[in-house]
C-alpha cells in the first residue's frame, strides 16, 4: 500500500507541469552560473579559486537548497495539504489505508520528486562545465585552464549536504503543511529557516560562537563557511568538504530532527476530516432564538450617500477593516515573532569591532534596524498577493464587487490598510531602537533622524514594492504566478547590472539616502534622493492607475475583456491621475537624466574599463620617463562647503633631481574627480606638446629646458565642482560638513600608474597582460620612489584655506594666523621641516579637546556630541608618544591633531602631524569593561601615531613588502602601548582576531600570497600577519631587541630619499638585517620563517594528566603533536622539519576562578609526537603546547586541554 | 421602473453560449427565473448585476444602462450570489456593518438601526458577535439575504437562495422576499419550481442560454390545461415510453415510476388526465421543446 501511495504520488507529480518548471528553472540558473559571467552562485570563483574546484561545486550545491526552499515548500506543503483543499480528504481517509502508508507514502513520493527536481542543479553543472567551451557566449572562465572531470566532484556535495538538506527542509514543510492545513503557515516555516541561519550569521561574529553557528544553521552553510574559513585556494581546488567534524555533527542533528518531526508528524495527524484547532476548540454556534420576531421587525429606510466624501469614508473604514484583518492572521504574527527573535539575538552583537561594541548612536541603531527589511519583505509581496485575492480567496468576492465602490476605492483601501500595518511596524521598530538606546544606557534619542529615516527611505521602498507586487498580481491573475513574478523580479534585479544596466533609472526602487553621518546629516544625498524617489512613486503611481483599469472585479478574467472594462473605467478624473502621474514620471525622469548624464558624465562599469584600458595602452609609455620632482607647495584653497565646490591655486617649485636635462614636463590632472584645470603655467613658459584631453595627460615643453639640479615653478589654479547630482558614487569627500580630500586632486606629474586595471581577470578580458601588484625589490624605479609616490621626495609645505564661517579647516603644519575676510574664515599652515608629499586638505564645523604632551601641543577636533572616547584618545597619543620617543627615536613635531571626518569612509589616516579620523571607528566605539573590551580607540590612535616614525621619519621604497616597513611597524608600535597598558587576556583575544583574520583573508587571496617580506597591499598579511609576527618575535628574542633594531634601522635610514644618504628608500630587506642582527644563531629560523616565507604550524595538545607528588607539588604530563608546513603562494603545503622553540604552558586557578599562567617555557620540539613532564607548585587545571597562540596556527582552540588527575584516567 | 434585456448574447472562451439572444422585461415584483443547473441563470444575473460583461445586446435599469453605467447600477442593487463565502474571522455584525459603509451608508446612526434590524429580520441576532467561520449554512445564507438588502435596493437579484435552507428557514426568507416584492424589482432563480409559484408574478423559463417561456405563472398552467397524463409503469418500462411519448417527467413514487406525458388527448388510453402544476410546465418547457 505504501508504494501504491507512493507510486501515485509520483505520478500525480510527473503529470504536473510545475515539476518540469522546477525542474527547467533550477537548470537554467545552474547552468548560466556554469557558463555565463553574469549569473553567480554563493559568490562565484576568480583569481585563484578554479570555476569548478570541490569547494565551489559544494557551496552551489548547497546554496542551492537555498534557493529550492520556494519549491521545497510547494512540493512538499501540499502532499497531504492538497486532499484537504480539494476536499478529497473524506474519500481518502475512509479507504483501507493506514495512516503510516498514506502519510509516508505521500512524503517519500514527493520526496523523490523533490530529489529529482533538485537533481537539475547536479545535471545543469556538470553540463556546464563539459560544454561550456563550445557554447555560442563566453565562460567566465573562457581564459582559464579547468578542473578535469571528477563525477565525485558533482556527487559528494548532492548526496552529503544537497540531499540531507533537501530531507531537513521537505520533512518541516511537509509536518506544517500536513498538521497546520494552511498553505500561508508552509511559507512561515521557510521563514523561520532563513532567520535561524541569519542568526547564525549574527553570533559568528563573536569568534567563541563558531561552533555553535556550525551546529544551528539548518543549511549548514555556516558550517561550510567555518569548517572551510582557513582554507587556502589551493585546498580549495582539491579538497571535497568531508563529512566529519562539525560538518557531520551538524547533519546528524538536523538530520534527527527532520525524523523526530516526521515522527511527531505522524502522531500528531489525525485521520479525520476535521481538525481540532491547536489552540482552542473551536465552538459550534448554538442558534438561539431571538426574542424578536422576525416578521415584526420593520427595515428602516436610511440615506445612502455618494460622491467623494463618501468614498474618502469607506476608503478609511476599509482601510482599517482590511489593516485589522491582516493583523489578526496566524502567520502574520508568526512573520513578525521571528523578525522580532532575529532583531533581538542581532542586538546582541550589535557594531561589533573585535569583539567591543559601538556606542547605539541612532544612525548605527537605525543600520541595525534595516535588517527587519526582509521581513518587510516577506510581508510586501505575501500581504500584497493576499489582500489582491482576499476576496476571491474567501469567495465573498461577488458581493463586495457588487457595492457601490468605485474601483479605486478598493485597490487603495488595500493599500492604505498596508501602509496602516507599515506604519505601526515602523513606529513599533522605532521604540525597538529606542528601547535598544536605553538598555545600553545610552539617551540620547534622536527621535526625528528615525522618523526621518525610516519615514523617507524606508516608507518609499514598501510603497514601491506593494504597488509593484498589487499590479504584478492584477496582471498575473494568479497568486502563486504572481508570488513567483515577484520572485524572479527580484532575481532579474540582481542580475541587471550585471548585465551592464547599472543607471539608476532602470534600477527598481533605487536611490538612496547614503549613511547617515552625524557630521554631515544625510547632505548632499538628500537631493537625489528625493528625485530618485519621485521618479519611482510616480512610476508606481503609474502601476497603480494600470492596476485599478485592470483589477478584477466580477467574473471576468480573460485579459482581452479587462482591457474593455478598463476603457470604461478610464473616467475623467482617473484619466486625469494617469496622465498626471505618468507626466509627473516622464518629467522627473527627464530631469533625473538631466542631472546624472548632461550636468555629469555617465559611464557605465564597462565604459569606465574602456578609458582605463585606453590609458593604459595610449600612455604606458611615458610610465618611466623621467620628470622633475616636487620640492615646495604653496597654495591657497577656497573652499565652499555649502556648494561642494572648491579652488586650489598657487605653485609647486619643480626640481630636476635626474642626471638629464629635461625638456618635457607630463601632468596629469585629476579626471576621476572631474577636476578642471583654469590654468598651468610654467616660469620661464613652455608650450601645449600634446594634450590627451580623454584621460586628463598633457605634455608641457619647456622653453627652456630644465637643467640638471635646477627648479621651475609651476602655477596654477584647478577647480572642483559640484553640478546637481550624480548616477552612482557620489563624491563624499567634498560635503557640506566633513570635507577631507588630500593632494590626489591635485596635479600630478607623469603617468599614474594606479589607475590601470589592477584585477587580473579584468584583465583577460581585455586582452592586456597579467599585472604584478608591486615592482620588485631590486627594481631601480621602484626603490627611487617612496610609497608616497615618485611626484617628490620632500617637499616644502604652506597653505592657506578659506572656508566657511562656521568651519575650521586644517592641513598640515603650523598654524601661522586666521582671520575672517568677506564672511569667510581663513587659516594660514605652514610647515617648518620638510615632509612627504601626502597632505590633507580638512573642513568642518568642529569641538575642539586639547591637551599637552611635553612640549607638543595635542588636539582633537571632534563633532559636538562624540566625546565618549576623546581622554582615551589623548592617553594613548601620550603613551605613544612616550614609548616611541623612548625606543624609535624623537617625535619630530611639535604638534598633533586627530580630526573626525564623515563616516562614509572607515579608517584613519597619518598625514604629518595630522590624523583623520572616521566618525565610524573610533569616536563613537563603547568600551563598558576594561577587562573584557579591547580599546579601539586607543589602539587605533596608537596605529596612526606610530606612522609619525614608520612613514613619516622612514618612508619606504615602492616594492614589494613595502606596507612591512610602515604598516607592520605602526602596528607593532601600537602592540607595544597596548601591552604595557592592558591585561595579558586582553592582549591575547586581540591577538586571536589578528589570527583569524589573516588566515581568513589568506584563503581568500585571489592572486598569491606573498611572505610578509614581499607583501603586496595585501590587509591581511600586513596588518593582521604582521602583528602576530611581531607580537612573537618580541616575545622570541625580547621587546628591547626588536626596539633596538627599529632603533637602529631608523637612525641609518632617516628621512631617505633619492637624492639622500643612501639614493633610495629602504626595502624589509633592510629591516631584517637589522632584526637578524638582534636574534640569536639558535633563533635565526624565526626570521626565515616569519618573514621570508609562509610557515605554519599545527600544535595539538592530546593528554593533559597531573598527579601530586609527595612535596605537595603537582607533576603535570602533556601529551602533544606538533607539525610544521610551509606553504607556497597558492597554499599548497608540504611538511617541514621541526627544530623549534615552542611554548609549553600550565594554567592553573586564581583566587576569582580565573585562568591564570603558572608555568610558560619554551622547549625545543623536533619531532611530531611529544611527551612534556613539568613541575608545578600550584594544582593545575588545563596546559597545552604554544597555549597564547604566538605561533600560526589554524587550530588554534586545540593547543590546551584540560588536565585530569591520573588515578582517574 | 422598469428592467430591460434586449438581444443579450454571451459566449464563454470554452465556447459555451451562456446566453442566447436573451429578450426579457421585468417589472416590478417578484420575478422568478427558473431553469436547471448550468441553464445559464446565474451568468444572466451575473450580467444584470454588473459582474459580467455580454458579448452583445443592452440591459437598461430604467434610464440606466446597466453594462455601462454600472456604478449607478450598484447604488441601487442587492445580490446575493449563489454560491459565497465570508470573512472567517470577522463577526457577523462588524461584516454587516462594514458592508453597510461600502454601500454609502455613511450615516452611523442610522447604520447602526439598519444593521441591528436586519440581524433581527435574518434572525441573527443572537450570533451577531460569533465569527462568520463558525456559522452553519443556512446562518451564512441568512447573513448573505441581510446583506443583500441593505439600504432598500431597487432591484434585488437572489441566485438560488432557497438551496441548504430547511424548510422552516425557506419559508421565512420567501415571506421576507414577498414584504419587499412590491415597489422593487426582485429577481429570484432557482430550480425549485415551489419557490416561483408561490411568490411570483412573473416568470422565466431558461435553459441552455435561451428563454423557454415568458409570463405569468397561471397563464403557464392555463397553457398546459388538459394536456398532462399520468401514468403508473414498471421500471423497465421507461425507455420503452420514453421513445414512444413526451415524456416531460418521472418520479419514483412508492418504487415504481410514475410518469407524467405532454399530449393533446390520452396518449393511448392508459393514462389518466391531472391538473397541470407549474412544475409540469417547467418540465415540458424544458424537456418537451428540446
Amino acid at each position: 500500500m505504501f508504494l501504491e501511495i507512493l507510486r501515485f504520488e509520483f505520478s500525480y507529480r510527473k503529470n504536473r507541469a510545475a515539476t518540469y518548471i522546477y525542474f527547467a528553472i533550477l537548470f537554467v540558473l545552474c547552468f548560466a552560473a556554469t557558463t555565463s559571467k553574469y549569473v553567480t552562485i554563493g559568490g562565484g570563483s576568480g583569481g585563484q579559486l578554479q570555476p569548478n574546484s570541490p569547494y565551489t561545486l559544494t557551496l552551489m550545491t548547497i546554496i542551492m537548497t537555498f534557493a529550492v526552499t520556494f519549491i521545497c515548500s510547494a512540493i512538499m506543503g501540499v502532499a497531504v495539504l492538497r486532499d484537504f483543499e480539494n476536499k478529497t480528504e473524506s474519500l481518502m481517509f475512509t479507504t483501507t489505508i493506514s495512516k503510516f502508508d498514506y502519510l509516508m507514502g505521500r512524503f517519500f513520493g514527493s520526496f523523490c520528486v523533490l530529489v529529482l527536481v533538485y537533481s537539475s542543479i547536479w545535471i545543469a553543472m556538470m553540463l556546464g562545465f563539459s560544454v561550456g567551451r563550445f557554447l555560442p557566449w563566453d565562460p567566465s572562465w573562457k581564459e582559464k585552464t579547468i578542473h578535469v572531470f571528477d563525477m565525485w566532484h558533482y556527487f559528494q556535495p548532492f548526496i552529503f549536504y544537497g540531499i540531507t538538506n533537501l530531507f531537513i527542509q521537505a520533512s518541516i514543510y511537509f509536518a506544517a503543511g500536513t498538521l497546520s492545513r494552511k498553505p500561508l503557515l508552509i511559507y512561515t516555516q521557510g521563514i523561520i529557516l532563513i532567520v535561524l541561519y541569519e542568526i547564525t550569521g549574527t553570533i559568528t561574529q563573536d569568534l567563541e560562537n563558531k561552533t555553535l553557528a556550525s551546529l544551528v544553521d539548518p543549511f549548514a552553510v555556516r558550517t561550510f563557511q567555518i569548517y572551510t574559513q582557513y582554507w587556502s585556494p589551493a585546498q580549495k581546488n582539491t579538497m571535497l568538504i568531508p563529512m566529519e567534524g562539525m560538518m557531520l555533527w551538524n547533519r546528524v542533528i538536523w538530520c534527527s530532527v527532520a525524523v523526530l518531526i516526521l515522527i511527531a508528524t505522524y502522531y500528531s495527524f489525525s485521520f479525520n476530516v476535521v481538525t481540532s484547532s491547536w489552540f482552542k476548540k473551536k465552538k459550534a454556534i448554538k442558534e438561539v432564538v431571538s426574542k424578536i420576531r422576525p416578521e415584526s421587525v420593520v427595515i428602516p429606510v436610511v440615506h445612502q450617500f455618494t460622491g467623494f466624501s463618501t468614498h474618502l469614508t469607506q476608503l478609511w473604514k476599509q482601510s482599517l477593516f482590511y489593516a485589522q484583518m491582516v493583523v489578526k492572521e496566524i502567520p502574520f504574527i508568526a512573520i513578525i515573532f521571528v523578525g522580532v527573535v532575529d532583531m533581538i539575538v542581532g542586538s546582541f552583537y550589535f557594531g561589533e569591532m573585535y569583539g567591543t561594541s559601538s556606542y547605539p548612536i541612532t544612525a548605527n541603531v537605525l543600520g541595525f534596524l534595516s535588517e527587519f527589511d526582509l521581513f518587510f519583505l516577506i510581508i510586501v509581496v505575501f500581504y500584497s498577493g493576499e489582500l489582491i485575492w482576499r476576496e476571491r480567496t474567501v469567495n465573498i468576492n461577488l458581493i463586495v464587487d457588487a457595492l457601490p465602490v468605485p474601483d479605486w476605492v478598493s485597490l487603495f483601501a488595500k493599500f492604505f490598510g498596508l501602509m496602516l500595518i507599515y506604519v505601526g511596524l515602523l513606529l513599533f521598530l522605532i521604540l525597538f531602537g529606542v528601547t535598544l538606546q536605553v538598555s545600553h544606557g545610552y539617551f540620547n534619542f534622536e527621535l526625528s533622524l528615525y522618523f526621518k529615516t525610516l519615514f523617507t527611505d524606508e516608507i518609499a521602498f514598501l510603497i514601491a514594492f506593494t504597488v509593484l507586487s498589487f499590479f504584478v498580481q492584477t496582471i498575473a491573475n494568479n497568486k502563486f504566478v504572481g508570488f513567483a513574478l515577484m520572485f524572479v523580479f527580484f532575481i532579474a534585479n540582481l542580475f541587471l547590472s550585471a548585465m551592464g544596466v547599472e543607471h539608476p533609472l532602470f534600477s527598481f526602487n533605487s536611490g538612496s539616502l547614503g549613511s547617515y553621518s552625524d557630521m554631515n546629516k544625510y547632505g548632499h544625498f538628500v537631493a537625489s534622493f528625493t528625485w530618485m524617489k519621485l521618479y519611482w512613486l510616480a512610476f508606481v503611481g503609474v502601476l497603480f492607475v494600470i492596476s485599478v483599469l485592470l483589477g478584477v472585479r466580477g467574473t471576468e478574467v480573460l485579459m482581452k475583456t479587462r482591457l474593455k472594462i478598463g476603457q470604461l473605467r478610464l473616467t475623467k478624473p482617473i484619466l486625469t491621475i494617469a496622465i498626471s502621474t505618468l507626466l509627473l514620471f516622464v518629467s522627473s525622469g527627464f530631469y533625473v537624466y538631466y542631472n546624472t548624464n548632461k550636468l555629469n558624465k555617465y559611464l557605465t562599469k564597462e565604459e569606465q574599463e574602456k578609458v582605463q584600458v585606453d590609458y593604459e595602452k595610449t600612455l604606458k609609455k611615458y610610465e618611466n620617463a623621467l620628470q622633475p620632482r616636487i620640492v615646495d607647495v604653496n597654495l591657497k584653497v577656497e573652499i565652499y562647503p555649502e556648494d561642494r565646490d572648491f579652488t586650489a591655486e598657487g605653485y609647486f617649485w619643480l626640481k630636476n633631481k635626474t642626471p638629464k636635462v629635461l625638456s618635457e614636463i607630463y601632468i596629469q590632472n585629476d579626471v576621476v574627480h572631474n577636476m578642471k584645470i583654469e590654468y598651468l603655467r610654467f616660469e620661464g613658459g613652455a608650450k601645449i606638446k600634446k594634450n590627451y584631453e580623454n584621460f586628463g595627460f598633457t605634455i608641457y615643453q619647456l622653453a627652456k629646458p630644465l637643467a640638471v639640479g635646477d627648479s621651475v615653478k609651476m602655477s596654477f589654479k584647478t577647480k572642483f565642482e559640484t553640478k546637481g547630482f550624480v548616477a552612482s558614487g557620489s563624491n563624499t569627500n567634498v560635503v557640506y560638513n566633513g570635507t577631507f580630500f588630500n593632494n590626489n586632486y591635485f596635479p600630478s606629474l607623469g603617468y599614474s600608474e594606479d589607475f590601470e586595471i589592477g584585477d587580473d581577470d579584468t584583465r583577460k578580458k581585455y586582452k592586456l597582460p597579467e599585472k604584478e601588484r608591486m615592482l620588485e625589490q631590486n627594481n631601480p624605479i621602484g626603490l627611487s620612489q617612496s610609497l608616497f609616490g615618485d611626484d617628490a621626495d620632500y617637499i616644502r609645505f604652506e597653505m592657506i584655506i578659506g572656508t566657511s564661517k562656521e568651519q575650521t579647516a586644517i592641513a598640515p603644519g603650523y598654524l601661522q594666523k586666521t582671520w575672517e575676510e568677506q564672511n569667510r574664515k581663513y587659516f594660514h599652515y605652514k610647515m617648518d621641516v620638510p615632509m612627504v608629499n601626502f597632505y590633507s586638505i580638512i573642513s568642518a564645523d568642529y569641538q575642539i579637546k586639547r591637551a599637552k604632551w611635553h612640549d607638543v601641543n595635542l588636539e582633537i577636533y571632534y563633532n559636538k556630541g562624540h566625546e565618549y572616547n576623546l581622554d582615551k584618545m589623548i592617553e594613548s597619543m601620550k603613551s605613544s608618544f612616550d614609548y616611541y620617543g623612548k625606543n624609535f627615536a624623537p617625535y619630530q613635531y611639535r604638534q598633533m591633531r586627530i580630526m573626525e571626518f564623515p563616516r562614509y569612509a572607515s579608517f584613519a589616516q597619518s598625514f604629518a602631524n595630522t590624523v583623520p579620523f572616521s566618525e565610524g571607528i573610533g569616536f563613537i566605539q563603547k568600551i563598558d569593561d576594561p577587562e573584557k573590551d579591547l580599546d579601539m580607540p586607543f589602539y587605533v590612535t596608537a596605529h596612526e601615531l606610530g606612522h609619525q616614525w614608520w612613514g613619516h621619519q622612514v618612508a619606504e621604497a615602492r616594492v614589494k613588502g613595502n606596507a612591512m616597513l610602515s604598516e607592520t611597524q605602526s602596528q607593532y608600535s601600537a602592540l607595544m602601548v597596548m601591552k604595557h597598558s592592558i591585561k595579558p587576556e586582553l592582549m591575547q583575544k586581540f591577538l586571536k582576531y589578528e589570527l583569524d583574520k589573516y588566515l581568513t583573508g589568506r584563503s581568500r587571496e585571489s592572486k598569491k600570497e606573498q611572505p610578509l617580506a614581499l607583501v603586496e597591499s595585501q590587509g591581511y598579511i600586513h596588518y593582521n600577519k604582521g602583528s602576530v609576527v611581531m607580537y612573537a618575535l618580541q616575545d622570541y628574542i625580547g621587546e628591547d631587541k626588536v626596539n633596538k633594531a627599529l632603533h637602529d634601522f631608523l637612525s641609518d635610514w632617516k628621512y631617505p630619499s633619492s637624492d639622500g644618504k643612501y639614493k633610495r628608500y629602504p626595502t624589509s630587506h633592510d629591516l631584517i638585517k637589522y632584526f637578524k642582527a638582534e636574534t640569536p644563531d639558535s633563533l635565526k629560523y624565526i626570521i626565515n620563517d616569519m618573514f621570508e616565507t609562509i610557515t605554519l604550524f599545527e600544535n595539538k595538545t592530546d593528554k593533559v594528566s597531573y598527579k601530586l607528588l609527595p612535596n605537595k607539588s603537582y607533576e603535570v604530563s602533556i601529551k602533544t603533536i606538533s607539525e610544521k608546513f610551509r606553504a607556497d603562494s597558492s597554499g599548497n603545503e608540504k611538511p617541514i622539519a621541526l627544530k623549534d622553540w615552542i611554548d609549553v604552558g600550565v594554567y592553573g586557578e586564581d583566587k576569582d576562578g580565573k585562568d591564570k599562567l603558572l608555568f610558560l617555557q619554551k622547549y625545543q620540539v623536533s619531532k611530531k609526537d611529544n611527551t612534556f613532564k613539568i613541575i608545578v607548585k600550584e594544582k593545575p587545571k588545563k596546559a597545552g603546547i604554544d597555549p597564547i597562540n604566538k605561533l600560526i596556527d589554524r587550530h588554534s582552540d586545540d593547543n590546551v586541554k584540560t588536565a585530569v588527575e591520573e588515578e582517574k584516567l | 421602473m422598469q428592467l430591460t434585456i434586449t438581444n443579450l448574447n454571451k459566449t464563454y472562451s470554452n465556447g459555451v453560449q451562456a446566453l442566447q439572444n436573451v429578450n426579457l422585461t421585468i417589472n416590478q415584483g417578484m420575478f422568478g427565473l427558473l431553469g436547471p443547473n448550468g441553464a445559464g441563470k446565474s451568468s444572466l444575473m451575473r450580467t444584470i448585476a454588473t459582474l459580467q460583461e455580454a458579448d452583445t445586446g443592452t440591459i437598461t435599469l430604467g434610464d440606466l444602462n446597466v453594462l455601462t453605467q454600472k456604478e449607478e447600477v450598484r447604488k441601487t442593487l442587492g445580490y446575493l450570489p449563489q454560491e459565497f463565502g465570508v470573512y472567517p474571522k470577522v463577526d457577523a455584525i462588524t461584516l454587516l456593518n462594514h458592508l453597510a459603509v461600502l454601500k454609502g451608508i455613511t450615516n452611523s446612526k442610522e447604520r447602526k438601526e439598519l444593521v441591528e434590524s436586519l440581524l433581527h429580520k435574518t434572525n441573527l441576532w443572537e450570533a451577531r458577535k460569533k465569527n462568520l467561520g463558525g456559522y452553519s449554512g443556512g446562518m451564512k445564507q441568512r447573513f448573505g439575504i441581510a446583506q443583500a438588502l441593505l439600504a432598500s435596493p431597487k432591484l434585488i437579484i437572489v441566485d438560488e437562495p432557497t438551496a441548504g435552507l430547511d424548510p422552516a428557514e425557506r419559508n421565512r426568507f420567501l415571506n421576507l422576499l414577498s414584504e419587499l416584492g412590491e415597489n422593487t424589482i426582485v429577481i429570484l432563480s432557482t430550480h425549485i419550481v415551489e419557490d416561483v409559484k408561490e411568490l411570483c408574478q412573473d416568470m422565466a423559463v431558461f435553459n441552455k442560454g435561451q428563454v423557454l417561456y415568458k409570463g405569468n405563472p397561471f397563464d403557464a398552467i392555463q397553457e398546459i390545461n388538459g394536456k398532462i397524463w399520468r401514468k403508473r409503469i414498471q421500471k423497465a418500462e421507461l425507455e420503452e415510453y420514453k421513445k414512444n411519448f413526451t415524456l416531460i417527467s418521472d418520479k419514483l413514487i412508492g418504487g415504481s415510476p410514475v410518469i407524467h406525458v405532454l399530449s393533446d388527448g390520452n396518449p393511448d388510453g392508459t393514462f389518466e388526465a391531472i391538473n397541470g402544476d407549474l412544475e409540469d410546465v417547467y418540465f415540458t418547457k424544458i424537456f418537451a421543446t428540446a
